[in-house]
């Protein structure tokens, strides 16, 4: 058996800048049977290593139904996200995983569905919605609302423009605080909510970004008629080892990296600290 | 092969038998350090190992599970990394362990075995064997009888000895325990039936002398398992609590750790090292956000996981062995049975 | 022979005599805080790996605090100094141990024959033997007086103050004695996380029932476990002092009268409080009372501890079993570092400078004259003196003025440091020479109480670092004073014939149990009368509040901590949320100015004026504001080189 902690080793093929502050990287196994073998769904996420710095926990942020990479959008917000922003292509780095549970497809079948990003919060979603868009038939309507503070803060920028022009799914933006250049809306996330049709009793409802926003965004479906199984979300939590075994991302009983990241709001709130 | 029963071996050849032990792996035991402190160490010699004595105030759980502990060494390998697991599986035997101490390495491997195996933790353990000396007297803070952890051990052992004066009674608990013992079979013979009535009412003894629970993990569970801990009680202990970790890294059966790279030549070792749950750091995000800042919330979250109903349901115990340490070592008073007590009547003293 | 075992795991490598003890466990002293607790190194095949806490030690007791639990961490994980350095250009360049030397004392030479003076620095991080030897390099090969540590001013006035003030017989009594007490009184900087050993044993005292009273700025942990806190400004802690000693004689039973002008009332609205604290305080059997590095900002730390003293001695608890009187030293060896006479005006053994009998000594062990001036203390040294020997010191982290620190380290014409990590002092170094950890190091330090205590290697220095004690020896021999010994073990004696608390240090407890303790001593002078106390800085109309650094040091920034993953976290935290600095205060200062956690407010005094974000701290007093010392250089113009300053604090606009 394999060490649970073994990262495999993988090689960036490319680095795209989204913000000031965040990138993401294109990134493959250098094994072929590694990457051919790696089976995940979205939501989840790999502990990523970066040689000397450790591993963190980042989400997958593109879709199995495009296996021939894996995309990786990270924020510099530490010793190791800094390290990894100044790797580029052809550069190691390890990867182990997939890790935690998954945003559940087959429940959405048929189902309306609802996006609604925030921030750096858009990548979790991101592998899901081109899961969706790839497999468009087996959906209802599909809404995406994604809200940032600055426009400068949008990341997939060549991507909102492609989900702003597509026929198959209704695309909003916001930013909290406009800019010279920016003729959109202004406001924060839920300003969206009056400008698209909610379907609160067909639909499901997938919630990621900072706490604050998230915690909002959700009490305002609720108020809309939302059911809290329907709302579903994604925890970030500090985590270390990703397979349920150094505590650190514990609430309860239960631990983020395993039980989660992805939660419906019915769980959430029975969760204790 | 035929069962192996109780053996007994007289304490003239006690000192025979580890040497052979010692011949086939390093034999960790008990014995006097610098100013008379009791360890756990590598014995160089069958002298050295101390058969009355205060238990070691660092349980054997650093052999098992390091404060560093490499994992995965990482090589530089032309332009990039070749990786390679670590595993220990060097043959250890401890030797005179006591109950609390064995019922932890049981815990442990339980944890390590559940849900995702941890194989780094399961390959050490599988190498060691486990040889316990049962309590025929009470340790001064121990509380084992409240956690069914002693004072006789009744699982997690390969061996159990039972020190009877002139002679150690040998029960085997594993099938390794019977080779153990029918390897050194010269050295042994089978217990008399008085022998083994005689530690029958050791036991019975012992756990008088032991006396009645003191630290009741029963009522303190349902309050703590439904949140009915009044939040001011959590906040009442933090002023006696220094926030050492002391009684995390000396309890038998916390693992929590982190995991960070160590520079190892032009490479490095990536290695789990121990972590508290009592550290500020431990849940802080790197944005800064720390869902458990106040320290009456990491308070909180030690006692959520050593006695909530939650973590007894998965772990079939409580996350407490009576050893006592926890007490030894507080820089405070917030103890397992002080807090367990304050629990059950919704008061803090200090 | 049948294998006893199954085969479950590897075998062991050969025969049983070869089965390596693969985890070695040594017991040394702790590096961190002052309290000298006892802790096991662990180290696995050479590698620093863990700590064990001890059952027996005297002063830890099975104890070990967070910090003392990653005392294996920097050594194993930091940033070592693993081979001698030059400056060249291009940077500092690898060369060979004689090379480094050579590059050394000739560079040393060239500043003094240029006329320019050359300085020495110790450290409380340093081994007795290694400040021993720094003391003798500088009072003897370089015949100079300009010789200290950083942290000295923090310590040794407060310390010669409460000699002086009881006639050498403090400071007195040992931590363990706290927890007998029956009163403890804690001048407090926060003894909770500065030296946890030492508030557990106030916190185990008030367990048991005694009477604790604590005076500070900060309503501080102890103070939260306190029968009374009296919340004062910083700089007037010597009110509470004035007003104890009052009590004390009223109390009666005093045994001896008041010195003229010093039973003075404390403010009015503290009186009766303190006045009944001082009845304890008198009537106790045995009654603790604590220093806090912190306690005395603001005021002469040597006026501070000579009223202690007179308040311990008026008390009848100067010298009385079970009763302490300790100030504690913000870091490790403290102590032991003024006791070998790093610092510019005292003599190896504490004396002064014109102490005859200690010059005839010295001069008589070195075989020469021992430079008797008075040189120039760490900050008025570095910025004058041409050239530098630093030994595990760091101005830019440790002095008060970080900034000038660290453009006085640039323009030195020769900076030679012994460290054993990369602190800013190495980075500024013209010669770097590595030298062992506590962990790879042999001597003795001396605890907040006097024990002097073994520092035992746990493992090998790093590539070719030597142990510091040796490369004093090789620097002074290229001085042209060689230095004649064999091992630390040889320091240590020498020690022992110039330091006369040291002359009866018994070896055998040095190395078979916990070391053994120096007792007081009595240096023949008269009791001086303690000065009187300036009036400490008040806030007055528009400057409504004062502002002063909260702390002496920064663990932060000293390497056993930042270069320590598990201790270093809160504070790499910290300094990335509030790279720009930060100020505390309390949540009703916070509420009045409208501002919420996160906000800037601009904070202005007669000297200069800054902008910085709020943070809301329960513990810090209305009035109050609070700036880290990590982030002291924010506030330098603020402070004007005062340690506290009324200011005005508003909230910006827009």
């Amino acid at each position: 058996m394999d060490s649970l902690f073994l990262p495999r080793v993988a090689r960036i093929l490319d680095v795209r800048d989204e913000t000031y502050d965040t990138k993401t990287f294109r990134v493959v196994f250098r094994d072929r049977a590694a990457q051919d073998g790696f089976e995940f769904r979205p939501g989840q996420f790999v502990e990523l290593s970066v040689f000397g710095y450790g591993e963190a926990p980042f989400c997958i942020a593109s879709s199995p139904t495009r296996p021939e990479c894996l995309e990786f959008t990270v924020r510099r917000a530490g010793q190791l996200t800094d390290a990894l922003h100044r790797l580029g292509p052809g550069d190691e780095i390890g990867l182990r995983g997939p890790c935690g549970n998954f945003f559940d497809l087959a429940a959405a079948e048929g189902k309306d569905l609802l996006f609604i990003g925030g921030g750096i919060g858009l990548p979790p979603l991101r592998g899901l919605i081109w899961n969706v868009l790839d497999r468009r038939e087996h959906f209802g309507h599909a809404t995406i609302l994604y809200g940032a503070r600055t426009p400068a803060d949008l990341v997939y920028k060549d991507e909102l423009k492609d989900w702003a022009e597509r026929s198959d799914v209704e695309f909003l933006v916001t930013v909290d605080r406009a800019a010279p250049g920016w003729d959109g809306i202004v406001g924060m996330v839920p300003v969206l909510f009056d400008r698209t049709e909610l379907r609160p009793s067909t639909s499901l409802a997938y919630v990621c970004g900072p706490p604050v926003m998230i915690s909002f965004v959700i009490q305002d479906l609720l108020m809309r008629g939302f059911s809290e199984e329907a709302i579903i979300s994604t925890l970030e939590r500090m985590m270390q080892c990703g397979v349920g075994k150094c505590n650190h991302c514990a609430i309860g009983h239960r631990y983020v990296c395993r039980d989660g990241p992805v939660f419906s709001y019915s769980q959430i709130k029975e969760m204790v600290e | 092969m035929e069962s192996v029963t109780a053996q007994v071996i007289a304490r003239a050849r006690v000192g025979a038998w580890i040497e052979r032990l010692m011949a086939e792996a390093e034999v960790i035991a008990p014995v006097l350090a610098h100013g008379g402190d009791e360890v756990f160490a590598a014995i160089q010699s069958p002298d050295e190992v101390l058969w009355e004595f205060a238990n070691p105030v660092h349980p054997p759980k650093q052999f098992l599970l390091p404060q560093t502990d490499p994992v995965v060494a990482i090589r530089r390998a032309g332009n990039g990394y070749a990786l390679e697991p670590i595993v220990d599986e060097r043959r250890r035997i401890l030797l005179n362990i006591r109950s609390c101490d064995v019922t932890g390495l049981a815990f442990l491997r339980r944890v390590h075995a559940a849900d995702l195996p941890d194989d780094s933790y399961l390959r050490r353990a599988a190498a060691v064997t486990v040889v316990c000396l049962a309590c025929s007297q009470p340790c001064p803070l121990g509380f084992c009888v409240c956690s069914a952890a002693g004072p006789f051990a009744r699982e997690g052992y390969d061996v159990q000895l039972s020190d009877m004066g002139d002679r150690l009674l040998a029960e085997p608990g594993s099938e390794r325990g019977e080779e153990l013992l029918s390897a050194a079979g010269d050295l042994f013979r089978p217990a008399t039936s008085e022998e083994l009535a005689r530690r029958h009412d050791l036991e019975e003894q012992a756990k008088r002398l032991f006396g009645e629970e003191t630290c009741h993990f029963a009522s303190a569970m349902r309050r703590v398992s439904t949140g009915r801990v009044a939040d001011e009680l959590w906040a009442s202990m933090t002023d006696w609590c220094l926030e050492c970790g002391a009684c995390n890294f000396v309890c038998p059966t916390c693992y929590c750790f982190s995991v960070k790279d160590r520079r190892d030549g032009d490479g490095w070792l990536r290695c789990r090292t121990w972590d508290s749950c009592q550290y500020p750091a431990f849940t802080r995000e790197a944005s800064g956000h720390n869902p458990r800042e106040e320290r009456k919330d990491r308070i909180k979250r030690r006692f959520f996981h050593k006695v909530s109903a939650q973590y007894f349901q998965r772990d079939g115990v409580v996350g407490c062995v009576g050893c006592g340490r926890c007490i030894e070592v507080c820089l405070g008073t917030t103890d397992m049975p002080a807090v367990v007590a304050a629990i059950r009547k919704g008061e803090w003293h200090g | 022979m049948a294998p006893i075992l199954p085969l479950h795991g590897a075998a062991p490598t050969q025969a049983k005599a070869s089965i390596v003890t693969t985890v070695d466990a040594v017991c040394t002293t702790c590096p961190f805080c002052a309290c000298g607790c006892g802790i096991y190194l662990q180290a696995e095949d050479g590698k620093l790996s863990g700590v064990g806490p001890s059952r027996h030690h005297p002063i830890s007791q099975s104890r070990v605090c967070a910090r003392g639990w990653g005392a294996h961490e920097a050594p194993a994980w930091g940033e070592r100094l693993t081979e001698p350095l030059v400056r060249r250009a291009g940077g500092l360049t690898p060369v060979t141990w004689e090379e480094a030397l050579d590059a050394a004392t000739t560079s040393l030479g060239a500043v003094q024959a240029a006329g320019k003076a050359v300085g020495v620095l110790g450290s409380a991080r340093a081994t007795n033997e290694e400040n021993y030897l720094v003391a003798r390099l500088a009072r003897g090969a370089l015949g100079t007086g300009d010789l200290d540590s950083c942290l000295r001013s923090t310590y040794l006035p407060l310390a010669r103050g409460i000699a002086r003030g009881s006639g050498g017989r403090a400071p007195w009594g040992r931590l363990a004695d706290i927890e007998g007490s029956e009163v403890v009184i804690v001048f407090d900087g926060d003894l909770a996380s500065s030296h946890p050993r030492a508030a557990f044993a106030v916190m185990r005292a008030v367990a048991r029932g005694a009477r604790l009273l604590t005076v500070s700025c900060l309503r501080t942990q102890l103070a939260r476990l306190a029968a009374l806190h009296v919340p004062v400004s910083p700089g007037g802690q010597h009110e509470v002092v004035s007003g104890l000693v009052a009590s004390v004689a009223e109390a009666g039973g005093a045994e001896e009268s008041v010195p003229e002008g010093w039973a003075v009332e404390p403010p009015a609205a503290l009186a009766e409080e303190v006045r009944e604290a001082g009845r304890w305080y008198a009537e106790a059997e045995r009654a603790s009372l604590l220093v806090a590095p912190e306690a005395v900002m603001g005021n002469s730390g040597e006026a501070f501890g000579a009223a202690l003293a007179l308040l311990s001695r008026m008390s009848g608890h100067l010298g009385r079993p079970g009763s302490v009187l300790l100030p504690l030293p913000v870091r490790w060896n403290l102590r032991g570092a003024c006791e070998m006479g790093v610092g510019p005006d005292v003599l190896p053994g504490g004396g002064p400078l014109d102490d005859a009998a200690a010059l005839e000594r010295l001069a008589e062990v070195w075989g020469g004259e021992p430079a008797t001036g008075a040189g120039r203390d760490a900050a008025a040294m570095i910025g004058t003196v041409g050239g530098l020997v630093v030994v595990a010191d760091d101005p830019p982290s440790a002095l008060r003025d970080g900034r000038a620190a660290v453009q006085g380290l640039a323009e030195l014409d020769c900076l030679v440091v012994l460290d054993a990590f990369m602190t800013p002092t190495v980075r500024a170094a013209h010669v770097v020479l590595p030298i062992a950890s506590h962990a790879e190091n042999e001597g003795t330090c001396t605890s907040a109480d006097g024990r002097v205590q073994r520092v035992r290697p746990c493992a090998p220095p790093p590539g070719s670092a030597r142990p510091g004690w040796q490369v004093l020896a090789g620097l002074s021999a290229g001085l042209g004073r060689a230095f004649d010994f064999a091992s630390p073990g040889g320091v240590l004696d020498e020690i022992r014939r110039v330091v006369p608390a040291y002359e009866r240090l018994d070896e055998r407890a040095l190395d078979e149990v916990w070391g053994d303790v120096v007792a007081p001593q009595s240096d023949g002078r008269p009791i001086e009368c303690p000065a009187r106390f300036g009036d400490p800085p008040r806030a007055s109309g528009d400057a409504s509040h004062l502002l002063a650094l909260d702390g002496v040091f920064d663990w932060g920034s000293d390497p056993l901590v930042a270069f320590a993953p598990t201790l270093s976290r809160d504070f790499i935290s910290r300094r990335k949320l509030f790279s720009g600095g930060l100020v505390e205060m309390s949540g009703e200062d916070a509420k009045a100015l409208g501002v919420r956690p996160g906000w800037p407010v601009r904070i202005k005094s007669l000297h200069g004026e800054v902008t910085l974000p709020v943070v809301v701290r329960r513990e810090v007093e209305r009035g109050l504001l609070l700036v880290p010392f990590a982030f002291r250089d924010q506030v330098g113009d603020v402070l004007g080189g005062h340690d506290i300053v009324p200011v005005q604090v508003t909230r910006p606009e827009g």
